[in-house]
């Protein structure tokens, strides 16, 4: 077991470098650069001032190693767009980002798995149908697009939710906050949600017609005994590493659904980042999210151990 | 069953509770602006538009712009000009407090253009200010600016970004490096002040009772962080803003809708096509006068501007209506002169109907824009359409603004981009179409032009000055610098309870917040 910890931590560092470095190129070699030096009615001068200032006219190898060198020591440099250090705006966003995803991934679980074992205990059932094109719909649609939907309906045409942002003017209790976080939530949990209903759905009956649920048939166990202790538990092993997969696509996603929200969490950080090329910003929140989703991949693997000590892991 | 029904309902009391705002709404309410990013509390260093808008409440200037944009007094009470034009005395309103109850004094205001006109200090004001020579403390009340030479759009600058500082708390820090000022508690000396941030959502402004002006009318300012647009006009009709900026295509699900009211203003801006004069195709004047002619301008500002635009005549926009010459009529759409315009410059039409010249090239060229604004982007399609018609070959690329203005703008790599100035409320456009001027990225060269441009910005006497812009609007008809497509207007949808926002662009009139409230429902 440990052998393979030191292992996984290991291969996980690599990722990291090797997602820092890749991103510091691509990020570099982008056409436009720095935002801030893009404002046409700078003069020649006031632009070679912001771009000494910055760091940006070094030469690429010089400003890598720049970096590099801060990072080992734990700074990873000052954002150009809000004029803090980049950790220190990534710690303000991470919070709630945290929030969002892990809500959406409870939904994504809970309902997804949830669903897709009903639906696979009676094929061709109400569940199996409704859950069936919901999930189509949920995988078909882009999340801005049904964002904004949702945000029509339910906050502009019946009031019920509101239409962004973390809580209400003047901040409000734990119930403005999910108010807040409930319509965020269900869009980011979508297309997590139908791709686990549909693993789901699938591996259970696969399970179902294996022989060892006739023996435990055979053995008169109930509905209920079987379908949760002999097919769920079985189909787990695929099941955990698809929710390991969403990992990623949260922080994608979450990116999208923050801007429609109006939520002020990392993913919109990162895009905004990014767009600005606020290179600092950039690299660290492809530190803080990589080295995130290595982390939950090891804790996926060593779930995975768990429930199939075996050590088979299909991914 | 137990177990759904108890889910149900928690659905409906979240739907049910916690919906009032905890802001009361009585006595002027609060009133929440839309802005796309987390704002810099600090106007000399501020880089981007959404700190600019907030920083126009939080941080006056000596002058502000009144309704009709001419500067009127601020934290100046008065001021005197000396005969050469070269230096201003303002005496400056006294009893005015610092948001930390510090206060006011000239020793700010020689402190605040000492960082702007330092370069290190990360100043975006520079520019503005190029002619400023000095700042001197007269007395604890008086103050005076001197000028290198007469530099007439002086007092408009003084009311358009160049919020004062505070000297007490920023002085002997690199204003780039005060962070904690510039993103967690800042300090004015305006109608509000901030009361709470939160980054990446939210800033909210509260009444500052010891203003020196009228009681502000509204209780809170709340400046909320919303990137999109599309979900900015969401939030206003769910409720959750009150006042937004939107382009033409978001007008049409807007004027239907109750309790919202949407408004026009011209603002200082001309969007143009500009032709890359150093180029072989460009240089010759004929060509783009023809050009001129080629471009059915008001099909453009009807069907891509919805209406919400004026039809240009030169780079002077129709919101300076002091120096517009609206006795000039616009350049017509005429694609017959177009073509003989061309011909005369060497280019015939052959049979395929292309454009060449006498060496057999083909006019060709690309036009550039900007990505993801859907006006530009239209405007760049029709332009191109009515250019194809005459026999040119245009392409259009998109890309990013950032990378078309480093990359392609201001290196002089294009031969034709849509772009556009915002500029402050005066007819100085020096920087932009005089000779060899950084900002002059079309390479646009005339003489006359250059003389009549030097003459307007040292001119002091409003008559002189009209008659000098307008002269240069008539010499715009013969040698066109760019392309002037339209001159937008800045469409605003509120909630209809909005009160007191000044007919002038927004920025301008958040000079003016004290103003703005919320009728009572």
């Amino acid at each position: 077991m440990l052998p393979f910890v030191v292992r996984r931590v290991l291969h996980g560092v690599i990722v990291v470098l090797a997602a820092s470095l890749i991103t510091f190129l691509v990020m570099h070699l982008a056409p436009g650069g720095p935002s801030l030096l893009a404002d046409p009615k700078l003069s020649v001068e006031e632009r070679a001032a912001i771009t000494r200032q910055l760091g940006v006219d070094a030469p690429l190898p010089v400003q890598l190693a720049r970096w590099g060198g801060r990072a080992m020591r734990g700074d990873l440099g000052t954002s150009f767009l809000y004029q803090v250090p980049a950790l220190s705006a990534i710690r303000s966003r991470l919070p709630n980002t945290l929030l969002l995803a892990g809500a959406a991934l409870l939904l994504a679980t809970g309902l997804g798995v949830g669903g897709g074992t009903l639906a696979a205990a009676r094929p061709g059932g109400v569940v199996d149908r409704l859950g069936s094109a919901v999930a189509s719909l949920g995988l078909a649609v882009p999340v801005f697009w049904s964002g904004i939907v949702l945000i029509l309906l339910l906050a502009v045409k019946w009031q019920l939710l509101p239409a962004g942002g973390l809580t209400s003017d003047g901040g409000g209790g734990i119930a403005d906050r999910l108010r807040h976080l409930l319509l965020p939530a269900i869009v980011l949990a979508m297309a997590g949600g139908a791709e686990l209903f549909r693993y789901t759905r699938s591996a259970v009956r696969t399970t179902l017609a294996e022989p060892h649920l006739r023996t435990a048939r055979a053995k008169g166990t109930t509905r209920r005994q079987q379908l949760i202790t002999h097919a769920l538990r079985p189909a787990l092993v695929t099941i955990v590493s698809v929710i390991g997969l969403q990992l990623p696509r949260l922080v994608g996603g979450a990116a999208i659904t923050e801007t429609v929200f109006a939520w002020p969490g990392m993913g919109r950080l990162g895009v905004e980042a990014a767009l600005a090329r606020d290179y600092p910003l950039v690299m660290a929140v492809t530190v803080v999210v990589s080295a995130g989703v290595v982390v939950a991949s090891l804790v996926v693997d060593l779930l995975q151990r768990w429930i199939d000590p075996r050590g088979v892991s299909p991914t | 069953m137990m177990r759904r029904r108890r889910w149900a309902f928690c659905v409906v009391w979240l739907a049910a509770c916690g919906g009032e705002p905890a802001v009361p709404a009585a006595d002027g309410g609060t009133i929440r602006i839309p802005l796309i990013n987390d704002p810099i509390f600090n106007p000399v260093v501020a880089p981007d538009l959404g700190s600019v808008m907030i920083n126009k409440v939080l941080y006056p200037g000596l002058v502000r712009p009144d309704s009709s944009l001419q500067p009127s007094p601020d934290l100046a009470v008065s001021w005197t000009t000396s005969d050469d034009g070269r230096s201003y005395t303002f005496a400056l309103r006294p009893n005015v407090r610092w948001h930390d109850g510090a206060p006011f004094t000239a020793r700010d205001v020689k402190f605040t253009f000492d960082q702007v006109m330092d370069l290190s200090s990360g100043t975006r004001l520079r520019s503005d200010f190029a002619a400023l020579d000095g700042v001197d403390v007269v007395d604890s009340l008086t103050v005076r600016f001197r000028l290198k030479s007469p530099f007439a759009p002086f007092l408009t600058l003084l009311g358009y970004n160049a919020g004062i500082l505070p000297e007490h708390l920023l002085k002997g820090t690199r204003l780039g490096d005060a962070v904690t000022f510039n993103r967690q508690k800042p300090v004015g000396t305006g109608p509000f002040k901030v009361s709470s941030v939160t980054p990446g959502s939210r800033v909210e402004l509260m009444r500052n009772e010891d203003w020196y002006g009228a009681k502000p009318a509204a209780e809170h300012l709340v400046f909320k962080v919303v990137p999109d647009i599309n979900v900015q006009v969401a939030q206003l009709r769910a409720g959750e803003l009150d006042l937004i900026t939107i382009e033409p295509s978001n007008v049409g699900g807007l004027e239907k809708e109750a309790g919202i009211a949407i408004s026009q203003v011209p603002v200082v801006q001309h969007w143009y096509v500009g032709f890359n004069a150093e180029s072989s195709l460009f240089a010759p004047v004929l060509v783009r006068r023809a050009l001129g002619y080629a471009v059915n301008r008001e099909a453009i500002i009807k069907g891509v501007l919805k209406g919400y635009g004026d039809l240009p005549r030169g780079t002077i926009p129709l919101a300076l209506r002091d120096y517009f010459d609206s006795t000039l009529a616009p350049v017509p759409y005429a694609p017959d002169s177009a073509r003989a315009l061309l011909a005369q410059a060497g280019w015939q039409p052959g049979s395929d109907g292309k454009l060449r010249n006498a060496a057999g090239q083909p006019f060709a060229f690309e036009l550039l824009v900007d990505k993801g604004n859907p006006t530009r982007e239209q405007s760049a399609l029709a332009v191109q359409a009515d250019l194809q018609q005459l026999g040119m070959q245009v392409s259009i690329r998109t890309m990013e603004f950032a990378a078309l203005v480093r990359d392609h703008v201001l290196t002089h790599r294009f031969a034709a981009n849509l772009i556009w100035w915002t500029t402050p409320p005066d007819p100085d456009q020096y920087a932009f179409y005089a000779t060899g001027q950084d900002n002059n990225n079309v390479r646009w060269h005339n003489p006359r032009a250059d003389s009549l441009l030097a003459a307007g910005r040292a001119t002091l006497d409003p008559q002189q000055r009209q008659s000098i812009y307008k002269e240069f609007q008539r010499l715009e008809r013969d040698d066109p610098p760019v392309l002037v497509l339209f001159y937008p207007r800045e469409i605003r949808a509120a909630t209809s309870r909005l009160r007191g926002l000044l007919p002038i662009g927004i920025r301008d009139a958040l000079r003016h917040s004290e103003r703005l409230s919320l009728a009572v429902r």
